[in-house]
């Protein structure tokens, strides 16, 4: 059982840009999407930074920025998930908004400790995610639809439970810990002399999502089983993987990653809100499209999505230093998106072409 | 799944319409089909909220504005109809409705030019915006979806670039009246919808170019071997889809009278709920434009009730999001039935 899904590794691509599977074989090493993403931000970094010499500030600029990109890239990583399988998420934002709800409630109510509260949200974001997945593998109906309406329905539910059953439309409440996880960076603990790097607390709970769906999709054999679902459906229901079950666990998971990504954003903007997931359906396609997982299924890049949700950053606080407006921002990192997309499909024929000729 | 240009798999092959065959088949078809679900659906639920309203749904000013703003919803349908024909989306539907309101009412406050010819500039203006997606679908072979996702963004941006936040009033004034008259009691945003999705059914049934659609939304493989031309199909799809949404700008300017950059939030959703409920598959082939339109009608009885009874507006969300999900299961145990018996 364990040798076909091992041999799909030319197909996989993951975490680690040095084992080289990713590439398929006679590519170039700078037909790797991620390595073009890489050289793309280094550039953007440069020239925003002799531009507008505030970009390198660590205080103005950098610990915003890594906050936000751990937001996103769990975003895309909830999004990842689905897109492993070949199905889409549109439920993201709502499924991040109603978690939200349930840990504001419970931090507000119930005074339940920093950690619980989280575990909470994560299990009613793996559970609404897990309804979708059973309505997607129950009727056969195409993802796209299924989580569409459950968008719809959820943007109702999650105002109506805001505007009935909490006070308004946020809970203020900060319970131990957050204040603490949202304000300080490793900077401030100090052992002796020495004190951390200038990097969020929150960063590491994102990079700890990223490598646990690493290895969940490089070495597990549940994570391989999906991409083998994604890949080809019949043929993993053939070689006796139980796909109904795959998919609705794919989707569990992208909930609960989008719960985690609303307990982010909440403790980065310092409260459990109905607006919390409103901005992420967008992201959650542009970190893994850009660092080149398929939407046809069968191939995820976690690499890819951290650069990619990186990128987007940078661009958008970038573009942020120059002055420019909210509404010219979303004119650029569309464009930039298109011409990301681009690039990449020419380098992809570029290659295609050199190997044939070699 | 989403159905990307280059798919070339077996497809459930759907049937857009059976017309051969007896009247009395047909009838069989047409009773058995998602269109008479839907009139009936439509009908009783009509009457269900006309009765406990107390008749006040059927008064002059309620039964108007029920149809004058079920227009854009309807056009928004079509639009989002007319790429999933193809087998494509059309995420840039809803701001791109928006974009063309605004750059209508900033041609005649801003540039001074007559109501006409303001109409048919915003009208080409969203047709070539759906010819610019067309295009990069096909130049890049990137996803649909994603390609519009992207326009968008870019669109969104576009639409605040006009005005900023700010509103565009007192334009043309005989516009205005136009949008908001109505002949013999049937507004004339409805009978121009109405008219449209007519021009639209014509265009799928009856013409080359409509056929050919169908059949490469349909069997993309088959209709390349049958010489039809796939990528054509995908950009004039889209710009169909531009036009439409380029003609329900054109009525939210001649029906509201004011018109700010946050027009077209609330239209995605929605464009994607009327084919859905109508029958349309996301996989292609299928058109539904009756379908569609009744489909709209629901949705809009929904948001009806939601005002009659003064109901917390995040009900219509919630209802609307079970009554697509509620279709779609509905559709898919018939077919399931259907297929079990042949």
């Amino acid at each position: 059982m364990s040798a076909p899904t091992q041999e799909s590794d030319a197909m996989v691509t993951t975490a680690d840009p040095g084992v080289g599977t990713d590439a398929p074989r006679g590519l170039p090493f700078w037909a790797n999407p991620r390595f073009g993403l890489l050289v793309v931000i280094v550039v953007l970094v440069i020239v925003f930074t002799s531009l507008r010499s505030s970009f390198l500030n660590t205080s103005l600029t950098l610990v915003p920025m890594q906050q936000d990109v751990s937001v996103f890239l769990v975003v895309g990583l909830a999004q990842l998930c689905v897109l492993s399988l070949g199905h889409m998420n549109l439920a993201v934002p709502r499924m991040a908004a109603i978690s939200a709800f349930a840990m504001g409630w419970c931090y507000q109510h119930l005074s339940v400790p920093l950690w619980l509260g989280l575990l909470i949200g994560l299990v009613v974001g793996a559970a609404v995610g897990a309804l979708a997945g059973w309505i997607i593998t129950a009727t056969g109906v195409n993802s796209f639809i299924v989580t569409l309406a459950l968008d719809f329905a959820l943007v109702g539910l999650v105002s109506l439970l805001y505007s009935h059953v909490g006070d308004g439309v946020a809970f203020p409440v900060h319970p131990a810990g957050m204040t603490a996880l949202r304000n300080d960076t490793f900077s401030d603990y100090c052992a002796g002399n020495i004190c951390g790097p200038p990097v969020p607390l929150i960063v590491p709970i994102a990079l700890v999502a990223a490598l646990l769906v690493a290895v969940l999709f490089r070495l597990a054999r549940v994570g391989r089983e999906m991409l083998m679902t994604g890949s080809n459906l019949r043929a993993a229901r053939l070689s006796g993987i139980p796909t109904s079950r795959r998919i609705i666990q794919a989707h569990a998971l992208s909930g609960a990653l989008a719960a985690l990504a609303g307990f982010l954003l909440a403790v980065n903007s310092g409260a459990f809100s109905a607006d919390i997931g409103n901005s992420f359906l967008l992201p959650s396609f542009l970190g893994p499209v850009l660092g080149g997982t398929l939407l046809s299924g069968g191939a995820v890049s976690i690499l890819g999505t951290v650069l990619g949700a990186a990128l987007t950053e940078v661009i958008r606080t970038g573009l942020n230093l120059l002055n420019f407006s909210v509404q010219d921002l979303n004119i650029y990192i569309g464009l930039v998106l298109l011409v990301a997309l681009s690039l990449d499909r020419v380098r992809h024929v570029l290659a295609e072409r050199r190997g044939t000729r070699a | 799944m989403t159905s990307t240009i280059d798919t070339t798999g077996a497809k459930p092959s759907g049937e857009p319409d059976s017309r051969r065959g007896s009247s009395l088949l047909r009838a069989q078809v047409f009773l058995r089909g998602t269109d008479f679900t839907l009139i009936v659906i439509a009908l009783v639920g009509f009457v269900v909220l006309a009765s406990t309203t107390g008749g006040n749904l059927l008064t002059g000013g309620t039964l108007k504005a029920v149809f004058q703003y079920l227009a854009v919803p309807i056009l928004v349908g079509l639009a989002q109809m007319s790429v999933l024909a193809v087998g494509q989306m059309n995420l840039s539907v809803g701001v791109l409705t928006g974009f063309t309101a605004m750059a209508a009412a900033w041609l005649m406050v801003r540039a001074g030019l007559p109501a006409p010819v303001a109409v048919i500039a915003a009208v080409l203006l969203g047709g070539a915006v759906g010819l610019a997606n067309g295009l990069l679908v096909v130049l890049t072979r990137i996803n649909g979806f994603i390609v519009t996702l992207a326009t968008m963004t870019v669109i969104d941006g576009l639409r605040y670039g006009v005005n900023g936040t700010g509103t565009f009033q007192n334009y043309s004034s005989g516009l205005v009246s136009l949008g908001q008259g109505s002949i013999l009691g049937v507004p004339n945003v409805f009978i121009l919808a109405i008219a449209v999705a007519g021009a639209v059914a014509v265009f799928f049934r009856r013409a080359v170019l409509g056929r050919q659609l169908l059949a490469s939304g349909g069997n993309p493989f088959a209709a390349r071997l049958s010489g039809i031309s796939n990528d054509r199909a995908i950009v004039v799809a889209h710009t169909l889809s531009g036009l439409l949404a380029g003609v329900a700008g054109i009525v939210v300017v001649a029906l509201s009278g004011s018109v700010n950059a946050s027009i077209g939030d609330d239209l995605l959703l929605p464009s994607f709920a009327a084919p859905i409920i109508g029958g349309v598959a996301l996989t292609g082939g299928v058109v539904a434009v009756l379908g569609t339109c009744l489909a709209a009608f629901i949705v809009r009885l929904v948001d009806v009730a939601q005002a009659q009874y003064s109901i917390d507006r995040s009900w219509v969300d919630l209802i609307v999001g079970a009554v697509v999900l509620g279709a779609v299961l509905i559709t898919q145990v018939r077919t399931g039935r259907e297929g079990r018996r042949k």
